[in-house]
């Protein structure tokens, strides 16, 4: 017997694959927690008047290199740059952006949108109050970003904190 | 004169309460029983036969107060739960958040199917629109609690793919509505986002069209005639929007990147005109047609006339304006033309509008500079009167023509 023969068992199907759809649209960052490692990337408002839009901060991160650094664009459409991460003290930063995916080493997955490189990592969604707290806190600067990483470059945001010496 | 029963006004809810009679227009109702009355008067038939006449039929109002506040109710807690998710369920955490909405979403599903039994066609109606909705709830909590940004057009295209999904499971017009529109702006969004200009605009918008077209016409000939409609007015205002947008004098492609995804929907486009044509070979001026505007559109984009000196309009300045406003009255007047030939007044209504604001906008964007105050309002109330005679005249003729070839 056929299951989709009856409206029941289409709409069950249906829902099935609406089910599978949800992590397919989010298969990076669920990906970059669920097998990634984790490392702390410097981070500060993207913009100091107002960071928050709503309940998420818009954020930057001071050590990753942003699109105008990428060379030897290969498509003109900008799509994926690779950004290769490299240990400074306690914290990690980017080198220049490569349109090759790098054959070893930590390395974010980006979308080059010509004028900036999206990472997956620039919103951070909080709780209203948290977030007024937060602001005046990142604002101040020292905060970092906890980063989970797999190993295609995918990144998922999984916290920021304020460091110690702030 | 007959004794016929009252005109019962009811809708999709109650026609359990009236087994066996079909249901019409208000509007027709009426008119069957003033010829009843005509008929009896005239010894055609008797009063019993006037009642089984009349008996047989029960009438529908297509837009009951009950159809729209469960329409709107729908509507707005499906939108209401969208926003819930943006502005965070704080005292959750992102799990359980994400459960709750999912729990929802079924929730909608299985009392929608319940209702189904129950034949409760207008609360199923509304139920089904806020499943459809609450979809796209999930899927933006799923990207919340993994601190995905909202502003993802892939996270709208999976919310339409899975509403089309649902729509076609459970043929309900209410989440095909939803899907239409969802898919329609991730397209539209994401080759946008890729080349932010004129063309990467107009052309995506006029492929959606096509594609809608042609999905229109093989329903409306082969399988669930109730989703032609939806797809065709989709088809025709993205075909008079994108229009719309190329016939102003500065759109262009100056930034345009051809793209993966662009590629994909002019494969995807002529593909579905294909099919249309192969599947309903009677219909093929309705799938071909918005074919013609994508030429169109992309012509009137590449056609760049000279900037105006000194607020003079040059005469290629003139030429682009009025073979932009023959294009748009054409096309147009087509749609008007569709929505007779389709018995849709809706669709009319939308190609009317459409050049009403059309007009008006070209004919301030073209006289202004050249004539003020009362006198632009004399030239375009001409404008407006000629074109509307055109229009009107051009309409009748297709009509006659198109009825007559589809008869």
């Amino acid at each position: 017997m056929n299951p989709l023969a009856s409206r029941p068992g289409r709409v069950v199907a249906a829902c099935l694959v609406q089910l599978a759809l949800v992590p397919l649209a989010v298969s990076g960052p669920l990906s970059a927690r669920l097998t990634g490692e984790e490392y702390l990337l410097e981070v500060a408002p993207l913009d100091p008047i107002d960071p928050f839009r709503g309940a998420y901060v818009a954020l930057d991160y001071p050590g990753l290199p942003s699109s105008q650094e990428l060379t030897e664009r290969r498509d003109p459409t900008g799509e994926v740059a690779y950004v290769p991460l490299e240990a400074a003290g306690d914290v990690w930063v980017g080198r220049t952006p490569v349109a090759e995916r790098p054959s070893s080493g930590p390395f974010l997955k980006c979308e080059d949108e010509q004028w900036r490189l999206r990472c997956g990592i620039d919103s951070w969604f909080l709780p209203q109050e948290e977030a007024y707290a937060m602001e005046h806190a990142v604002g101040q600067g020292g905060a970092v970003a906890r980063v989970r990483i797999d190993s295609r470059g995918n990144a998922a945001l999984v916290g920021v904190e304020l460091r110690d010496d702030t | 004169m007959p004794p016929a029963a009252p005109a019962a006004q009811t809708d999709d809810m109650t026609q359990d309460l009236e087994t066996g009679a079909r249901r019409v227009d208000a509007g027709r109702l009426a008119w069957l029983e003033s010829e009843l009355v005509s008929w009896h008067a005239a010894g055609v038939v008797d009063d019993r036969q006037a009642q089984a006449i009349r008996g047989r039929y029960v009438a529908v109002r297509r837009f009951s107060l009950a159809r729209l506040l469960l329409l709107l109710g729908g509507g707005f807690v499906g939108v209401g739960l969208l926003w819930l998710v943006a502005s965070n369920l704080d005292e959750l955490p992102p799990l359980l958040r994400f459960l709750a909405v999912t729990a929802l979403w079924l929730g909608f599903v299985a009392t929608a199917e319940l209702l189904t039994k129950r034949r409760a066609r207008l609360v199923v109606g509304a139920l089904r629109l806020m499943a459809s909705l609450a979809f796209g709830a999930v899927v933006f909590q799923a990207a919340q609690s993994l601190q995905v940004p909202a502003y993802e057009p892939g996270l709208v295209g999976v919310w339409g793919l899975g509403a089309l999904l649902y729509a076609y499971a459970v043929a309900g017009v209410a989440p095909l509505l939803v899907g239409v529109t969802t898919t329609t702006v991730w397209f539209v969004w994401t080759v946008f986002d890729t080349a932010e200009d004129g063309m990467g605009f107009v052309l995506p918008v006029l492929l959606a069209a096509v594609v809608a077209g042609a999905v229109s016409v093989v329903h409306a000939a082969r399988v669930r005639p109730a989703f032609a409609a939806p797809w065709r007015d989709t088809s025709a205002l993205m075909a008079l929007l994108g229009l719309f947008v190329a016939a102003f004098p500065y759109v262009d492609a100056e930034g345009f990147i051809w793209s993966v995804p662009l590629s994909l929907g002019v494969l995807g486009a002529l593909t579905a005109v294909a099919t249309a044509v192969v599947l309903a070979p009677r219909a093929r001026p309705e799938a071909l047609v918005p074919l013609s505007t994508v030429v169109a559109g992309v012509l009137l984009v590449l056609w760049e006339p000279p900037e105006p000196v000194l607020g003079a309009v040059s005469g290629e300045g003139y030429a682009h304006a009025f073979v932009s406003v023959a294009v748009y009255v054409v096309a147009a007047g087509w749609y008007a033309v569709l929505g007779v030939l389709r018995d849709s007044s809706r669709l009319t209504y939308l190609a009317t509008a459409a050049l009403v604001l059309f007009t008006t906008v070209q004919s301030f964007a073209v006289f202004a500079p050249i004539v003020t105050g009362a006198t632009l309002f004399l030239v375009l109330g001409v404008i407006f009167l000629g074109s509307g005679l055109l229009f009107d005249r051009g309409r009748r003729h297709l009509t006659a023509n198109l009825g007559g070839a589809t008869a």
